[in-house]
């Protein structure tokens, strides 16, 4: 019987301790800023801070890395749009983990005159893996899962094994961490001179951050033979890009992609339900030459279907396909900086346009 | 079915449920059934040669107890000793012989090789197996009539893979004068059993890493101070792998009311090679004293035969671990210094003195015990020479071990003198309920942070 309540008190000491480490902000705010999970504190940190200096009138952007723009250049039209542009959107990242990055970085849902998600595709693609099973995620979002989201979270992965260790990593955070928490250890006050630094330059350098020049001039793919003619200062990257993410074989349609979106936009689009917060969507510049549409034949479009919900909007399908060059991208699923440049000016008016003129309401009362 | 893993774990929750939910007359059918699902888990055909060992040397006990001392007794020994070396000899060490004997014959190592896979704990279970035919033919134990109860023996789940090497009298005492676990055993029980795990997934797994990155290309990795980190190592990863191991099994074994030996005895704190030698693999140490070391003479016939004896045992203790030179080297390198300690010793016996010389003897012993693993780890004996070269003769190079290495290593001796000197296992195993409670959350905590959980790095002593 004693050893039963020791077995009992020792699985709540255990559980005691994980919180008091990795629940709190004791150790998140040591997290090695270049991990998946430092950096998506990190991005959120950021934001938070600049909620006070931004004022009411902010458009927030969240996607991956192929919704790149310079919310610099989009906040010098401002004068003319009447809205500031912040991008909380994190490299690798997916609709799962933007719920839960809004979710702390908006708790009140109202903070933001509107959130636009940029995606590829309107239209539901499956790839060659089940989005759902990015155990990616777990590592990205540690930081903010709550007790509370533990079961639904590891739910939300089809594989059981991936379902379980994201349970398991949910539960006992420190399991999550311990590649970090391993480096910290052989390096500790680096690791804080690091934090430290990144916190006080973070601001700056991603909003005077500046895309590279290179470009995929010369590109020319023949899609019947489905082949790319390089040009010969191609990089390696250049090409295994091209060969993956624009040559590729698609994968049977199972529907798994469109599941994920309804899934996690849905949650999305449902907090936001009554807010003054519109959901906007839009379709990204897709590649220095994009897939033809008969390629693959896709059965849905959760995007579109997301249109008849209130406060969501959906841009012009086509609003940026003028970028859509082989001169405006570095590879091919990512524009360089001219094409970041006129990206952002056309991003600016486009949601300008399609919010209408700034209001005077309060974000958060 | 690794003991590390979740499936081991359900496995065992089920095992513990059922032996307690059923009767007792069957609950050794259910250890049994558990036992031979546990060894088929890992290759199903194997459970044919361990029922055949297990008839063999179940008909040979009866057949030792019918006889009277003489020939035929005699006869009956020897042939079960022969079909358990035959075994083993066969599928651990042919394809050693083959290879020598192609090179002794000049023809390509594979000439006369055979395509065998070694069954999983053969050395473990074949030893314990004939330290019970052993015993009864010295009339030390009775034969037991019961064919489920000798087979429970020889293939018991928690000790069947890797040890320890359980005495017959001592598991059939157990057997069958059984009775319901303590409140002290369940304590122990389950203490060992997170000890265990704490010691292979946070410890041993971690230098794993380390000593496995180091012997994978040992040409790439030259200097005195990456050498010694890399054994030093791999000789934390061997000790905290196999008393992890052992200390799961002791614990599980408790929590089904039978108790094991103990196996290990903080090793690395030993004083001189002989009290490393009561300290590291008890189980196996002490069965080599009883079965190979004293039979040969052990110490009675004068010291050169003492020194033979002691060579003999260790070298043959060394080839029990695997089929290469390296292991024989190692059991002869290990001969050499006890036989070297006891010629420097005279007539005095081995003590463990705690005195003001005690650190540098342990860490001599220490230092010699590392010089001897790497015949243990190295591939080959001209990569061991490599390794000993850089060791004592190398270039600076740098430490492989991360601080944090470090900082484990020293949590682990801070303990071990604290469990030597003041006993704080046994303390913690009696404290109050918080207190027990706090030990094992810290333990897993340890395995929370520094285990290495989703890369499957199994027991070192599942390939003996």
């Amino acid at each position: 019987m004693k050893r039963g309540l020791a077995c009992f008190l020792a699985g709540v000491a255990l559980f005691s301790l994980d919180a008091l480490l990795f629940r709190t902000r004791l150790y998140p705010s040591l997290l090695e800023p270049d991990s998946s999970a430092g950096l998506f504190e990190l991005i959120l940190w950021r934001e938070q801070q600049a909620q006070s200096r931004y004022g009411d009138n902010v458009v927030a952007t969240l996607g991956d890395s192929t919704f790149a723009y310079y919310p610099r250049v989009a906040n010098e039209r401002t004068g003319e749009t009447g809205y500031m542009f912040r991008s909380a959107g994190v490299a690798g990242s997916d609709p799962r983990l933007w719920y839960y990055m809004l979710r702390d970085l908006d708790p009140a849902a109202r903070r933001y005159r509107a959130i636009v998600f940029g995606v590829r595709d309107y239209d539901d693609e499956d790839g060659p893996y089940d989005i759902a099973n990015e155990m990616a995620d777990l590592h990205y979002a540690i930081a903010r899962l709550r007790l509370s989201d533990v079961v639904e979270f590891a739910r939300s992965f089809h594989d059981r094994s991936l379902a379980f260790q994201a349970l398991r990593g949910g539960l006992l955070k420190g399991i999550v961490y311990q590649s970090d928490i391993l480096a910290f250890l052989a390096h500790p006050l680096q690791r804080i001179a690091y934090v430290e630094l990144c916190h006080r330059g973070y601001e700056g350098w991603t909003y005077d951050y500046v895309e590279t020049s290179r470009s995929m001039a010369g590109l020319r793919i023949d899609w019947a033979a489905r082949k790319a003619t390089f040009p010969p200062e191609a990089s390696e990257h250049q090409r295994d890009t091209t060969n993956r993410y624009l040559l590729y074989e698609p994968a049977p349609q199972t529907g798994t992609h469109a599941a994920f979106r309804r899934a996690w936009f849905g949650r999305i689009i449902a907090r936001y339900r009554g807010s003054r917060t519109r959901i906007v969507f839009l379709r990204l510049p897709r590649g220095p030459i994009p897939r033809p549409g008969n390629l693959v034949e896709k059965r849905s479009s959760s995007i579109r279907e997301f249109a008849s919900r209130p406060g969501v909007v959906l841009c012009d399908e086509h609003a940026f396909d003028a970028l859509e060059h082989p001169e405006l991208f570095q590879d091919a699923i990512h524009l360089n900086h001219q094409g970041c440049t006129r990206f952002s000016a056309m991003l600016a008016a486009e949601i300008a346009r399609m919010l209408g003129p700034p209001n005077r309401e309060p974000a958060v009362k | 079915m690794l003991f590390n893993t979740t499936h081991f774990f359900v496995f065992l929750a089920m095992v513990l449920a059922l032996f307690y939910a059923l009767p007792r007359a069957l609950r050794r059918y259910l250890l049994l059934a558990a036992s031979y699902f546990f060894y088929g888990s890992w290759n199903y055909k194997f459970i044919a040669l361990l029922l055949a060992l297990t008839a063999i040397d179940y008909t040979a006990g009866l057949w030792l107890e019918r006889f009277p001392p003489g020939a035929k007794k005699r006869a009956v020994l020897i042939g079960s000793l022969c079909a358990n070396l035959g075994f083993l000899g066969f599928f651990k060490y042919y394809n050693f012989l083959a290879a020598n004997l192609a090179l002794a014959l000049a023809k390509p190592a594979h000439s006369f090789f055979l395509d065998i896979v070694l069954p999983l704990g053969i050395s473990f279970h074949t030893f314990q197996s004939m330290s019970y035919v052993v015993d009864v033919y010295r009339g030390e134990q009775k034969a037991v009539r019961s064919p489920i109860d000798y087979a429970l023996y020889i293939c018991f789940f928690p000790q069947l893979v890797a040890g320890p090497i359980v005495r017959a009298r001592n598991f059939f005492g157990d057997l069958y004068h059984w009775q319901r676990p303590t409140a002290d055993d369940v304590s122990r029980g389950l203490f060992l059993l997170t000890l265990g795990l704490t010691k292979k997934m946070a410890f041993a797994d971690q230098f794993a890493q380390v000593a496995n990155r180091y012997f994978a290309n040992v040409a790439a990795n030259p200097g005195m101070l990456t050498a010694w980190s890399g054994v030093g190592a791999f000789g934390l990863q061997i000790y905290f792998d196999f008393s992890g191991y052992t200390d799961m099994a002791i614990g599980m074994a408790k929590l089904l009311g039978f108790h094991f030996p103990e196996n290990f005895r903080r090793p690395y704190l030993a004083s001189s090679i002989t009290d490393f030698w009561r300290r590291w693999h008890i189980s196996l140490s002490t069965w080599l004293r009883d079965y190979l070391y004293i039979p040969l003479g052990g110490s009675r016939h004068g010291a050169w035969m003492t020194y033979r004896n002691l060579m003999l045992t260790m070298l043959l203790g060394g080839l029990w671990h695997g089929a290469s030179w390296n292991f024989m080297i190692w059991g002869g390198y290990h001969g050499a210094l006890l036989s070297v300690e006891r010629m420097v010793r005279g007539g005095r016996p081995a003590g463990e003195e705690w005195d003001w010389l005690y650190p540098l003897r342990a860490l001599l012993t220490f230092v010699l015990a590392m010089t001897g693993w790497v015949f243990f780890r190295a591939a080959n004996l001209p990569e061991s020479l490599h390794v000993l070269g850089q060791m004592y003769a190398g270039a600076r190079g740098q430490v492989l071990l991360a601080p944090w290495h470090i900082g484990l290593a020293l949590l682990a001796l801070v303990l071990a003198l604290g469990e030597e000197k003041r006993g704080w296992g046994e303390r913690v195993m009696r404290a109050p309920a918080p207190a027990y409670a706090c030990a094992l959350a810290l333990m897993f905590f340890c395995i929370e942070v520094f285990g290495v959980i989703d890369a499957s790095i199994p027991f070192i002593y599942f390939q003996f």
